[in-house]
């Protein structure tokens, strides 16, 4: 692995020639790619807002938290600006069992000239810590609130990290960034959706800088992005038919915010659908593989009326069907 | 099942469906039918539109759909407030407005959903043709709205007009165009501004009211039987949106009692020394107890029900996971401290870790709350099984359970209204009858004990007069005071509240109208979530959430099934 622990970012690129966006602002960026540099996905859209509050994050040092429904692309988008800006980036997936000594480093054995020898081994903390590299914390709320405050210090901007198995303070790199990504906002498990999310302290989300909000996207937007990843839907048919799957997307949202629905689809469920259209060339049956069969069955048939309003046509489980 | 169960039972499928669907396309969260009336919350919504009421025996699954569509635009579409300021004073021309508006939204069903757009026209074609079939045509002033009706849309949507009726039109709408052309060509032009299409909407509505009254005069010259049959219908169209269309539910809205609205709402109990609360095993002698009950488990033994597998379905719609203690022993987790000093004795040993283990708990209380008044009597035995099976099932669930009762004391307001009578009669006493409240199973008595006191459900001089409103507070008050997490209050009932002697003292819809403030009030609050189990009758004008269920002659799980869809319903 190279060292880029002396790497710095050397140039400054326009947001609005990067992004798409209107917006004066320039950004630095690293002219090399290092190994932790994500790939560039060429189709993937930005949402303005979210992406000037992560920018922010990049610009001026500030704690990103991106909050959002699942399959809205919330990591998705901090990498891909990541990948944009050549910057080193690492992901870690928060669970129940991420315990303190996963973050902080451990004791282990290793070989040594042949001889077992026990030595203190970095965490993940601590080492994207000393590099600039913007560490993403996902699933933020699904970590224990109690772990959670081994990184109390480092999400002020000029916070130390102590180490007290060695007894060494870590300064943070000037270019070491933190973002994280959580369903809820600390709240926990509020409507049944997010099984496993904890309530955070909030002690600790007041030290988050910036909170941006990732919501579902408009239906203009949803559909480009479904274009995007099924170019053989971007024909005009393809048009059509995709912007009937994003209004039942739409109204399955809104089923689910009125409490009618017990799950609702996400932009990533459009785009399975979208794939499972080409696959099984039948609007219908893609719909039932791809989201029908994860409803209850009791609320199937309310689906199905969403079904007929945007296709004008009658699936399976539709009452119409049931009573003749 | 007989038809007309079965088909009220469709009735409520489609009506569930629709307020899913109003709500999905309007993102309204709190909006559904009470009987036909969509509500928002407790409040009805305005009349709308004539093609928006459709009747249940006549018009088919399409039509609701489009009703339900058109509804949800235009609450989507149509800005309320703003409606309520350019809606003009005369009630003909409000009618026009009111339903060119509607035209309006249901012109701008977005180009991504065909569907809606087919069921639109769907509705407005079946509409059409109940109006020109029940003869309402006929006439001068029919025959004028309908066609104002028919251009207007085809107009404003662009589709055209109903085929059927086309010709019948022509005369009409020559003599039409040359007065409401231009606002018409306008509506088309404006349909997504609701200010300006407002103008050309006021300008029709002006003019065609102004043609409506001429040709009023003219008709009365030729009055005959069938037209004077038409002219009422049309008439009564009218009347129906004037009665509904302001929100002013003063006088003739049905099931209020205007004793409580006057008086804001303060309901009044005229005594409450002969009030009771009893325990039902106090109810009768042990031997008769012992027989009911005996009479009860036959009739559980016929149902062939499996309380097993209801127990198990109710634990999963009830209990939520909690953490529970830890798991020694274990090959990986967190390292379990007690176990170290054994890694010294012996190394090889690898089961150190303790992992947190997760259970269902149900943090739940149900209460079932039976109505005992007079009719009840017949449907004792049904209901006395499927009551008791479920009491069995929850608790094997973990869920706490009640089964609570109501009558009263006496007929025709026993000694309360007796007393009333010596006091000189005041006006407005309020309730008028000795409350009895019956405990057949306390939340801290397990199912085994309350067995015997089921069997008093059998006895057949309980049953009354009912007086719900009070029960259900006092079975709500009941449930607040346990301290489980969640409350089901869950009323077995077969009609509206009833006691002669009340309404009599008071006025005719004293009673219900207690109920409904009672429910709507503990709806609000949100502490205790009501369901109510209609015993072959709708019970949604007064509860939320509410399932008719055929109790007498089904046979098998059907009624465990629609009962725990009920409770699936109230979770959320």
């Amino acid at each position: 692995m190279t060292d880029i622990t002396a790497s710095t970012p050397d140039r400054l690129l326009s947001v609005r020639e990067l992004f798409g966006i209107d917006s004066d602002l320039r950004v630095p960026a690293f002219a090399e790619r290092s190994e932790h540099v994500p790939d560039i996905d060429s189709v993937y859209r930005f949402q303005p807002d979210v992406t000037l509050a992560i920018l922010a994050g990049f610009m001026r040092d500030r704690r990103v938290m991106v909050q959002g429904l699942h399959g809205t692309g919330k990591s998705t988008h901090i990498e891909q600006i990541a990948a944009r800006l050549n910057w080193p980036c690492v992901r870690v997936n928060l669970d129940g069992h991420i315990s303190r000594l996963d973050l902080v480093g451990k004791d282990a054995v290793v070989l040594r000239d042949g001889q077992q020898v026990t030595e203190f081994q970095e965490g993940i903390v601590p080492w994207a810590l000393q590099r600039p590299v913007a560490l993403i914390f996902d699933e933020y709320d699904a970590g224990r609130p109690d772990v959670m405050f081994v990184i109390q210090r480092i999400l002020e901007r000029d916070g130390q990290f102590t180490l007290m198995d060695q007894n060494r303070v870590l300064r943070p790199h000037a270019f070491f960034r933190l973002f994280a990504t959580a369903n809820t906002v600390g709240l926990g498990n509020l409507n049944g959706l997010y099984h496993g999310a904890q309530r955070l302290n909030h002690a600790q989300i007041d030290r988050w800088n910036i909170v941006a909000s990732l919501d579902y996207l408009a239906a203009a937007e949803e559909l480009a992005i479904v274009q995007a990843r099924v170019p053989a839907l971007a024909d005009e048919a393809g048009t059509k038919l995709v912007r009937s799957m994003v209004a039942v997307a739409d109204l399955t949202r809104k089923g689910f915010a009125a409490g009618d629905l017990s799950t609702l689809m996400s932009p990533r469920t459009v785009i399975t659908w979208a794939e499972n259209v080409e696959i099984f060339k039948d609007v219908a049956l893609a719909f039932r593989l791809s989201f029908v069969n994860k409803c209850d069955e009791a609320e199937r048939p309310l689906v199905a009326e969403y079904f007929q309003r945007c296709f004008d046509l009658e699936l399976k489980e539709s009452h119409r069907l049931a009573v003749s | 099942m007989s038809d007309t169960q079965q088909r009220i039972r469709q009735q409520q499928r489609v009506t569930e469906l629709c307020a899913g669907m109003v709500r999905a396309v309007s993102g309204e969260g709190n909006l559904h039918f009470r009987g036909p009336r969509l509500h928002r919350g407790q409040e009805p919504l305005p009349w709308f539109a004539p093609h928006l009421h459709p009747s249940a025996d006549s018009d088919d699954f399409g039509s609701f759909r489009g009703v339900a569509d058109g509804l949800g635009l235009r609450l989507a579409r149509s800005n309320a407030a703003l409606h309520a300021t350019l809606t003009p004073e005369d009630p003909t021309e409000r009618f026009i407005f009111e339903m060119l508006e509607q035209f309006r939204v249901e012109a701008l069903a977005p180009d991504a959903m065909p569907g809606m757009t087919r069921n639109l026209r769907h509705r407005h074609i079946q509409w059409s043709l109940d109006f020109h079939h029940s003869g309402m045509t006929d006439t001068a002033r029919g025959l004028l709205i309908y066609a104002v009706a028919q251009i207007c849309r085809a107009r404003v949507t662009g589709q055209q007009v109903v085929e059927e009726t086309e010709d019948m039109l022509e005369a009409t709408r020559f003599g039409l165009s040359p007065l409401i052309g231009h606002a018409l060509a306008g509506l088309r032009r404006d349909r997504a501004d609701q200010t300006a299409y407002a103008a050309h909407a006021r300008d029709i509505a002006h003019t065609v009211a102004g043609l409506l009254a001429d040709a009023g005069d003219e008709g009365d010259a030729e009055r005959n039987g069938k037209q004077a049959d038409a002219r009422r219908a049309l008439f009564s169209l009218l009347a129906d949106m004037d009665a509904e269309v302001g929100e002013a539910f003063t006088a003739a809205q049905a099931g209020r009692s205007q004793l409580l609205d006057s008086a804001s709402g303060a309901y009044r109990i005229f005594t409450t020394a002969y009030d009771s609360v009893h325990d039902a095993a106090t109810l009768a002698r042990k031997e008769v107890l012992a027989s009911h009950r005996e009479r009860i488990d036959r009739r559980i033994a016929d149902q062939g029900v499996n309380v097993a597998r209801l127990a198990r379905q109710l634990r999963a719609l009830l209990s939520e996971p909690a953490r529970d203690g830890w798991d020694g022993g274990q090959e990986d987790g967190h390292i379990d401290g007690r176990r170290l000093a054994q890694l010294v004795a012996s190394p090889t040993e690898r089961r150190l870790f303790r992992q947190e283990r997760q259970s269902s708990v149900a943090d739940c209380a149900v209460t079932f709350l039976i109505d005992c008044s007079g009719s009840m009597k017949a449907h004792a035995e049904s209901v006395a099984m499927v009551v008791d099976v479920f009491a069995r099932a929850l608790e094997q669930a973990g869920v706490t359970s009640e089964v609570l009762g109501y009558t009263t004391g006496a007929w025709n307001g026993g000694r309360a209204r007796r007393e009333w009578q010596r006091a000189g009669r005041p006006s407005h006493p309020g309730r008028l009858n000795e409350r009895c409240h019956i405990v057949f199973k306390g939340a801290e008595t397990p199912w085994r004990r309350a067995r015997q006191a089921m069997g008093a459900l059998l006895k057949a001089d309980l049953f009354r007069e009912g007086i719900d409103g009070e029960a259900v507070e006092w079975a709500c008050a009941r449930l607040l005071a346990r301290e489980e997490s969640r409350k089901l209050l869950l009323v077995v009932s077969d009609g509206s509240p009833m006691d002669s002697a009340t309404e009599l003292a008071n006025d005719a819809h004293y009673l219900e109208h207690h109920l409904r403030d009672v429910v709507a009030r503990h709806e609000q609050g949100g502490r205790v979530q009501i369901g109510g189990i209609g015993v072959g009758l709708d019970l949604s004008p007064y509860y939320r959430c509410s399932q008719i269920v055929d109790i007498a002659d089904s046979t098998g799980n059907t009624v465990f099934a629609e009962l725990t869809g009920l409770i699936a319903r109230l979770r959320r």
